[in-house]
């Protein structure tokens, strides 16, 4: 598509005649030829006879005045993300002082480790946040929210601290899964209630679930003391990657209260 | 929008007097039921008032409006459709049988419905906005969430296709 392509295309929208410099290319250009055939052939569709006013849409008028009428300020989206953001913030709290009666950070990897790790998690928790509820003038790319899920998840197998509990491998992986799982609760829901005031978008609700499973993977980040990669991944990785897609997959049949993007 | 924000009825029975019936037509050509097209004309300007803290200021109405418009008819196809109803790939038929036969139900009518209907949603949409709503390529990408020059390559790649598919259908029915 040539400088020239893109002026017949603007052109042509603009409705009326090219001009001639523009007549002269689109006459000669092979992908002019076929981009105006195609729109020339669209004449052929009648255009759709819109009426003043019909009752459907009297009552569609209506209907968005007593709505106006009874919510007429409008609440601002980062109100809803800073809400979102604080239940996140008081169940990473409740969930450490429940857990944390034998000490909160029980993770044995160094503390520098711990910290960069933590803070990483944080992180992707409120930028999975972002991403989920902000109003975007460009749709969120997947790529994007793949790589931060990846990178998050390798630094979490890379900076375990290899330390095995005497406890069984199955039952402490089935023990953080199930706190993963419970603690996961209240955000997953929060966050699914605030997503269906905005059209369904797969990406958002995946960063959406992300976030919300973030929560948990902090606290377990900190309290967990078993840092071997197989319960890394089984316990901690694996359940937060699934609760995101069940994040997806309840958003997807969920009803929407507002398509707006 | 600014006083419409802020809960002023005259200004959004402006923004509906202005806007109501172009989202109409935009809706019964996108979902061929001017009757289905009166339901989501509610649907988006419901959304328009619930979502009115969404609106990013200095943003344009009316690319905000038909992105609303687009979903609303996107998510009414995906629910109350059988999915044979839908194209292969899950995506908006461009337009079904209108509730009432139309005034030039001509053979070569059918034919281009034909061949918008088989282009894929993302050129499909694209082409409805430049060709139909007289929106600028600005305007489409804000609506469409992408870069202009994407929507540009989409359309342009649209209307092409079509003149293929025009000529293939020709050649179906004349063969």
């Amino acid at each position: 598509m040539t400088p020239e392509c893109d002026r017949v295309l603007e052109a042509l929208g603009a409705g009326g005649e090219l001009p001639p410099e523009l007549a002269r290319h689109a006459a000669t250009c092979e992908d002019c030829k076929a981009l105006t055939s195609g729109f020339g052939a669209l004449e052929a569709l009648p255009p759709i006879p819109t009426p003043q006013s019909t009752p459907g849409l009297e009552a569609a008028r209506q209907k968005t005045l007593e709505e106006l009428a009874a919510k007429p300020r409008a609440t601002p989206w980062w109100r809803e993300l800073l809400v979102l953001l604080a239940t996140y913030a008081a169940v990473m709290v409740g969930g450490l002082l429940f857990l944390g009666r034998k000490g909160m950070v029980l993770n044995t990897a160094s503390p520098a480790v711990v910290a960069g790790l933590a803070l990483v998690i944080l992180l992707l928790v409120g930028s999975g946040a972002y991403l989920a509820l902000a109003p975007m003038r460009r749709h969120v790319p997947w790529v994007l929210v793949a790589a931060g899920a990846a990178a998050v998840a390798i630094l979490q197998v890379v900076g375990g601290s290899g330390y095995a509990m005497a406890r069984g491998f199955l039952s402490g992986v089935m023990g953080c899964m199930t706190t993963e799982v419970l603690l996961s609760i209240p955000p997953l829901a929060l966050a699914l209630v605030l997503l269906c005031r905005s059209a369904f978008q797969p990406v958002r609700a995946f960063a959406a679930g992300l976030s919300a499973a973030g929560v948990s993977l902090f606290v377990l980040h900190l309290h967990c003391p078993d840092g071997t990669a197989g319960h890394l991944m089984l316990g901690h990785l694996v359940p937060w990657l699934l609760l995101a897609g069940v994040a997806l997959f309840l958003r997807a049949r969920m009803p929407t209260r507002s398509y707006a993007p | 929008m600014a006083r419409f924000c802020q809960g002023e009825a005259p200004a959004f029975d402006a923004l509906f007097q202005r806007y109501s019936r172009p989202v109409h037509g935009y809706l019964t050509r996108l979902t061929g039921s001017p009757s289905a097209a009166e339901d989501l004309v509610q649907l988006t300007f419901l959304s328009v008032v619930r979502a009115r803290g969404r609106f990013q200021a200095g943003a344009r109405v009316k690319p905000w409006l038909y992105a609303i418009a687009t979903n609303a008819a996107r998510d009414h196809q995906r629910r109350n459709r059988r999915p044979e109803e839908l194209t292969a790939e899950g995506e908006l038929p461009a337009t079904v049988a209108a509730d009432t036969p139309g005034p030039r139900d001509t053979g070569l009518e059918r034919t281009v419905q034909r061949a918008l209907e088989m282009l894929p949603e993302g050129q499909r949409i694209p082409i409805m906005l430049h060709r139909f709503e007289g929106m600028s390529f600005a305007e489409i990408a804000e609506s469409m969430g992408l870069t202009e020059s994407a929507v540009k390559v989409r359309a342009h790649r649209g209307y092409a296709r079509l003149r293929e598919l025009l000529a293939e259908l020709r050649e179906e029915s004349s063969g």
